[in-house]
């Protein structure tokens, strides 16, 4: 028997009144008549904690847009997780936000495009930074704890330090300065969005100085991004091994980006129980083991870290979902990484791609 | 930042709280949880955000039957700044 999930994704919604350029929803969204019912979610909650799940992240697009969120977040306390809301901010008001708290919220994670408006706008291809501070200041001011996330990437990377001090006025527990992921819109964006190796080492450095000037207030969580890693990281603690993620439209996915990866048949929570699909569906099998690996990653004695990285990864950039993740510096496909950096280290004038809407 | 005071009062940082997991006493926070058991569910217990770290420390001091205060003392500061740096704890 594999070991139970512990974190269940909800990906309650695909609308999002934002255009993030680097954002990592499916290219092909789902629509709002296809989402899940509210009684659907509750009932998805209720069997997920049965399961062994101790926290759920409510993501999207933009849970906010749901206007049921406030009884989601009260089921899902009723069912005894730990619940974390990933949100823009944008959608939640000023009054809805003591609701969301009130239901049993316990965590916020507020993102934000940049420290300066123009910037933030440009990213997201809307306004909403001023209000994301508004409500910054009215988190601090309930019991729960608060995490503020910031996507970094070429376009802003230029100015980390000055980043880090604006987020630090907020007074979150935590920063999370997360590199881009080049899944969905942003692989569409991707050679704008790719840092230089020079801004790498400048925001590592200003990373580990937040790290000890912090310490005791603030904890900066960051991560070196894998383009420039040496090896690939355990995507999501490996396939089907901790967590699991459902879609607006209640697909269940081991990850984000799964749905990508053609000749996948993906359960619906419509039709199987939560416990089915984790233990015996085909698609949560699939690259559990190491028996689908391919060489090096079947001799090599990382494979038991990193589970050969990241199987949308792979597809995305070589074609085969079974390949070893290129950005391992023992792919033989990982030149296709290096040829990513090179070109975006040529690129010019950004022509970006904005995430679209869905209704 | 530095270890606590003789008077601070400890208590678990926003959004972090007791819960039960296999039958087994957890605190849960963002990113996990961590499984709490002997000394350390007992330190934890006594940190409702009123006592001090003085009056944790005799607490503990007249539960063990111990003879040396200042050791007790060392081991709950440094249990808790660990947990402050992870932002499990306040004081
Ligand atoms: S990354 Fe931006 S566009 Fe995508 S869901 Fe989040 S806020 Fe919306
Ligand atoms: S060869 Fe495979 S298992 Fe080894 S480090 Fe690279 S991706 Fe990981």
């Amino acid at each position: 028997m594999t070991p139970n999930p512990l974190a269940l994704i909800a990906e309650i919604t695909h609308r999002c009144p934002l255009h993030c350029v680097y954002c990592s929803n499916p290219v092909q969204m789902v629509a709002k008549q296809a989402e899940l019912a509210t009684e659907e979610w509750v009932r998805v909650l209720q069997e997920v904690s049965r399961l062994g799940v101790l926290h759920v992240h409510l993501t999207g697009g933009e849970p906010a847009a749901r206007a049921d969120l406030e009884e989601l977040i009260a089921g899902a306390r009723k069912a005894g997780l730990y619940t974390n809301l990933i949100t823009s901010g944008l959608g939640i008001s000023e009054t809805r936000l003591p609701k969301l708290v009130d239901a049993g919220l316990d965590h916020i994670q507020l993102s934000f495009q940049d420290s300066r408006d123009g910037p933030a706008q440009w990213i997201a291809g809307a306004k909403g930074h001023t209000y994301k501070i508004v409500l910054a200041e009215i988190i601090r001011q309930l019991p729960l704890a608060f995490t503020v996330n910031l996507v970094v990437h070429r376009q802003n990377l230029d100015h980390i330090e000055e980043m880090i001090e604006f987020i630090e006025q907020l007074q979150p527990e935590r920063i999370e300065i997360a590199h881009t992921q080049y899944y969905g819109w942003a692989l569409r964006n991707r050679e704008y969005l790719v840092p230089t190796p020079e801004q790498l080492d400048r925001c590592t450095r200003a990373a580990e100085d937040a790290q000890t000037r912090l310490a005791g207030k603030t904890r900066i969580d960051y991560v070196v991004p894998d383009y420039y890693a040496r090896y690939p990281k355990a995507c999501m603690g490996g396939w089907g091994r901790r967590t699991l993620l459902i879609d607006p439209s209640g697909r269940a996915l081991p990850c984000h980006a799964a749905g990508v990866i053609p000749d996948i048949q993906f359960d619906s929570v419509r039709e199987h129980s939560l416990e089915h699909i984790w233990q015996e569906s085909a698609a949560f099998k699939m690259f559990r083991g190491h028996d689908w690996m391919p060489e090096p990653c079947k001799s090599c004695d990382r494979k038991e870290q990193d589970f050969g990285g990241c199987r949308c990864q792979a597809f995305l950039v070589t074609g085969d979902a079974t390949a070893t993740d290129p950005v391992c510096s023992l792919s033989p496909d990982h030149h296709l990484i290096e040829i990513a950096r090179a070109a975006a280290a040529a690129a010019e004038q950004p022509a970006w791609s904005y995430r679209t809407s869905v209704e | 930042m530095a270890a606590p005071l003789p008077d601070s009062q400890p208590r678990l940082a926003p959004g972090c709280r007791w819960a039960t997991h296999a039958e087994k006493p957890v605190v849960l926070y963002p990113e996990g949880m961590i499984r709490v058991q002997g000394t350390g569910q007992n330190i934890l217990e006594l940190c409702d955000g009123e006592r001090t770290i003085q009056q944790i420390v005799a607490t503990l001091a007249e539960k063990y039957a111990a003879s040396e205060p200042d050791k007790i003392m060392d081991d709950v500061c440094s249990f808790l700044e660990g947990l402050r740096n992870k932002r499990i704890v306040d004081y």
